[in-house]
């Protein structure tokens, strides 16, 4: 019993805590005595007391109302992902032209680059985002130009350089065809598979570069009236969204645009092929189970605070997600290195299976440089950093991942966990 | 309320516990009692009884087969379509024996999915046909060459036996030879190759390396026993074509489609294979030598209560007598929906798997190395 009263002296005093005010002039007597009255609006708040909080209301599932008008709305992520994986069912059609897959990345309205007549009706453009967040790229137009180049580059060394050589058997120096178990698997003669190099360097360079460096930012989220706006639930022009809520809703759709229900989205995890799935991958690892939930509740809480007006909160959500899906592409990309070594060091080495892994790889190790430490505010690894990897990855000899050794797969993946609260072994398995 | 509290955690540590002890299986008695089990003998056994005689049996169906192709070739009629069938089904059979060795040089070809990828590109075959250009080298035309190939190529380009030599009287006589005779030499090449390194040196490098690690012959072969059993002949021959992991049947992913009333003769002779290997039977004989049923019985290895190489046999005979029962798979598949007596064969085929993947391998001390496929 006597635990019972400290438990409920310990609540009482939280609670008259959380309503006080330590401000001078207001009168103490009223402000913290339990009960609403003199002028406060609330229990010991409004009036001559501090202002009143409004609670957060977090749902269980990310459906957020406005005078009872759905107001989450990710339109043209949806779009962005979907053309990214009519383009990259695209690349291993040796009959493409150039010009075909380069009009489905960089698409303009109404041109007729793809089969589903929405995406072609759409003026949304994969390209166009890439490598375009306000914090990372707004004043540094020249990484910008050289990462799209970059990923120019790799569609066009699938036409140039792959599709001629479609029906040969690769070999070091030569691109073609090679064996993986029942597939067969298109790469170069540095032995890379340029559609997993474009799959993965997009992960980083769309998907988490917009959202964690673009609509998850105060720069974007409290930009120009936005803050006043929100406060005062002023709207968009025609729609039920205020702008800030659905800035951080267009961060939410690059991670969950394709899901059946995108309003609980870890049902059906795995949905598209780049940021969904692999976050879906990093969850199926026991040592990292729960991060897929930790990013969709921080989604839901930061959202949930923009709709209470606490921006501190929603900051905080932002950090988690900035950490977490930093974390999937580290974890990611260690395990394809990973899993490219052991292939290799197979008996009868696995060439196709490990070269296929050390494609993806070589896509998460692009994408590092897009992640954002919450702490720093800056990516866990420089684009310099990224770029350097890279070159050791093909750097053991003339021919690229033919070439490469356990050591360099093993330097790699020890400097990019050294960042992050995990083991290279945790990654791995 | 002290007492409850009490209570709570105590089931709480109980819950604890018993999670652990789930799943894990007892571990079996500790093998250094009695004589100690030989590896070596095993992997001779295996060698020189099991392996060795069953690619050269192979070996010589094919050699009948590219005779009986010859004699087709030469004479285009129903009687050598006949006999040219017979050999390819010959073959076709003993094939079911080597399937699973895929260690060592056939590893290094990827024997098995040269052989026999099946359900075969008829179009593809067709488009090569008409071209006569192709590389049957190419890892992507594996899907236009070997034993399914053939099946299109004997019994799936006509109605009956009549439209089909017509069709090899026709215009397109000396394409379809050559693209029948490219498939058997690749066949014979592969064959020979694994065989002759088989003879050559490989059998000593396979015996002497009879160790137990990740990389010893045992630990391996087993792998690729149990892989076989899993992915080739429990899930390539009966559970894909009945839809197990699709959702809806694939009847056209019948192994010797074409040929319609094989399939399931095929499963039985494969699943004897398996079972031979398992009890060391020399191949075609009755001799036993030693083997993974003797492993386990030396290490006295109990499930339940029960002697577990027994157990697996019980099993292997069930899954055996439930597949006997059976109709034609193409039969099975098509006449019910869902397929429900092919389902139930299917389930006794698949409760042998963790009694080999699972209980099997701990006693043995013998670790998977084999994962699903990483799906893109």
């Amino acid at each position: 019993m006597r635990k019972i009263t400290y438990i409920i002296t310990v609540l009482s005093t939280l609670f008259f805590a959380s309503c006080s005010s330590d401000d001078d002039g207001i009168d103490i007597t009223t402000c913290a005595d339990g009960v609403m009255n003199g002028d406060e609006t609330g229990i010991d708040c409004g009036g001559g007391c501090a202002p009143c909080e409004t609670a957060i209301e977090n749902p269980e599932i990310y459906v957020f109302f406005r005078n009872g008008e759905n107001t989450v709305n990710f339109s043209g992520q949806t779009t962005r992902i979907k053309m990214g994986q009519e383009l990259l069912s695209n690349f291993n059609v040796p009959t493409n032209s150039l010009k075909k897959l380069k009009g489905m990345f960089a698409h303009e309205e109404g041109s007729d680059d793809f089969e589903d007549a929405f995406l072609n009706a759409s003026d949304k453009s994969l390209r166009s985002k890439v490598a375009a967040s306000a914090d990372y790229f707004s004043t540094n137009a020249t990484d910008q130009a050289m990462i799209r180049t970059t990923v120019d580059g790799f569609i066009s060394a699938q036409v140039n350089e792959v599709y001629p050589n479609w029906e040969v058997v690769a070999a070091p120096g030569t691109a073609g065809q090679i064996a993986d178990g029942e597939r067969t698997r298109y790469i170069s003669g540095q032995g890379l598979e340029y559609n997993q190099l474009f799959a993965k360097s997009l992960i980083g360079s769309l998907m988490a570069d917009q959202m964690l460096n673009n609509y998850l930012s105060t720069s974007v989220l409290d930009e120009g009236e936005n803050v006043g706006n929100n406060d005062g639930g002023v709207v968009e022009e025609g729609k039920p969204y205020t702008t800030m809520e659905h800035k951080w809703d267009e961060a939410y759709g690059y991670a969950y645009g394709l899901n059946t229900d995108p309003s609980d989205p870890n049902a059906d995890l795995g949905a598209d092929s780049f940021l969904n799935e692999y976050i879906e991958r990093a969850e199926s690892d026991d040592d990292f189970s729960g991060v897929a939930d930790e990013v969709f509740q921080a989604f839901k809480l930061g959202r949930a605070a923009i709709v209470a007006k606490k921006y501190d909160v929603r900051d905080e959500q932002a950090n988690i997600i900035r950490e977490n899906i930093s974390k999937v592409i580290a974890i990611r990309a260690i395990y394809y290195l990973q899993g490219g070594k052991s292939k290799l060091s197979l008996e009868t080495p696995n060439y196709g299976g490990a070269f296929h892994s050390l494609s993806e790889a070589y896509g998460f190790i692009y994408s590092l440089q897009f992640t954002r430490n919450p702490n720093t505010e800056e990516p866990y690894f420089s684009k310099s950093e990224t770029e350097a990897f890279l070159t050791s990855l093909l750097g053991d000899g003339e021919n690229g991942l033919w070439d490469v050794t356990p050591d360099t797969l093993d330097a790699i993946s020890e400097a990019i966990a050294a960042r992050f609260d995990f083991t290279v072994a945790q990654a791995a398995e | 309320m002290k007492k409850i509290f009490g209570i709570i955690c105590i089931l709480v540590i109980i819950g604890a516990c018993s999670d652990d002890s789930i799943g894990e299986g007892e571990p079996n008695p500790s093998p250094g009692e009695g004589e100690r089990f030989e590896r070596s003998s095993m992997l001779v056994n295996w060698a020189d009884n099991i392996i060795i005689p069953a690619y050269t049996e192979f070996s010589s169906d094919l050699a009948t087969l590219k005779a009986s192709l010859e004699a087709f070739q030469s004479d285009v009629n129903e009687t050598n379509l006949i006999e040219l069938r017979l050999s390819w089904i010959a073959a076709y059979t003993t094939w079911q024996h080597v399937a699973m060795f895929e260690i060592g040089p056939a590893e290094s070809l990827g024997y098995q999915l040269n052989m026999n990828i099946y359900p075969t590109d008829s179009e593809k075959i067709e488009s090569f046909i008409i071209n006569d250009n192709y590389d049957l080298s190419l890892s992507s035309n594996r899907d236009a060459k070997g034993f399914p190939a053939l099946d299109y190529l004997i019994n799936g380009l006509g109605e009956n036996d009549a439209a089909i030599v017509t069709r090899y009287n026709g215009t397109e006589k000396e394409a379809l030879f050559a693209y029948l005779n490219s498939v058997v030499d690749d066949m014979v090449n592969l064959t020979d190759s694994v065989l002759s390194e088989w003879t050559g040196g490989y059998r000593d490098t396979f015996v002497a390396n009879d160790g137990a690690s990740a990389t010893a012959s045992v630990d391996r072969l087993v792998n690729d026993y149990i892989f076989y059993f899993e992915k080739y002949l429990r899930a390539g021959k009966m559970g894909i074509p009945l839809g197990v992991f699709s959702g809806s049947p694939l009847p056209q992913n019948v192994e010797a489609y074409y040929k319609g009333d094989i399939s399931k003769t095929l499963f039985l002779e494969g699943l004897n294979a398996v079972q031979n290997f398992f009890n060391g039977k020399s191949f075609g004989s009755n001799e036993n030598g030693e083997s993974l049923a003797t492993y386990l019985n030396k290490l006295n290895s109990v499930k339940n209560g029960e002697d577990l190489a027994l157990l697996i046999n019980e099993q292997f005979d069930l899954a055996r007598e439930a597949v006997l029962g059976l109709s034609t798979f193409i039969g099975e598949i098509e006449n019910n929906n869902p397929p429900t007596d092919m389902l139930l064969a299917y389930d006794e085929v698949q409760k042998v798997v963790p009694l080999l993947k699972v209980d099997m391998v701990s006693a043995m001390s013998i670790s998977i190395d084999f994962v699903d496929a990483d799906g893109d």
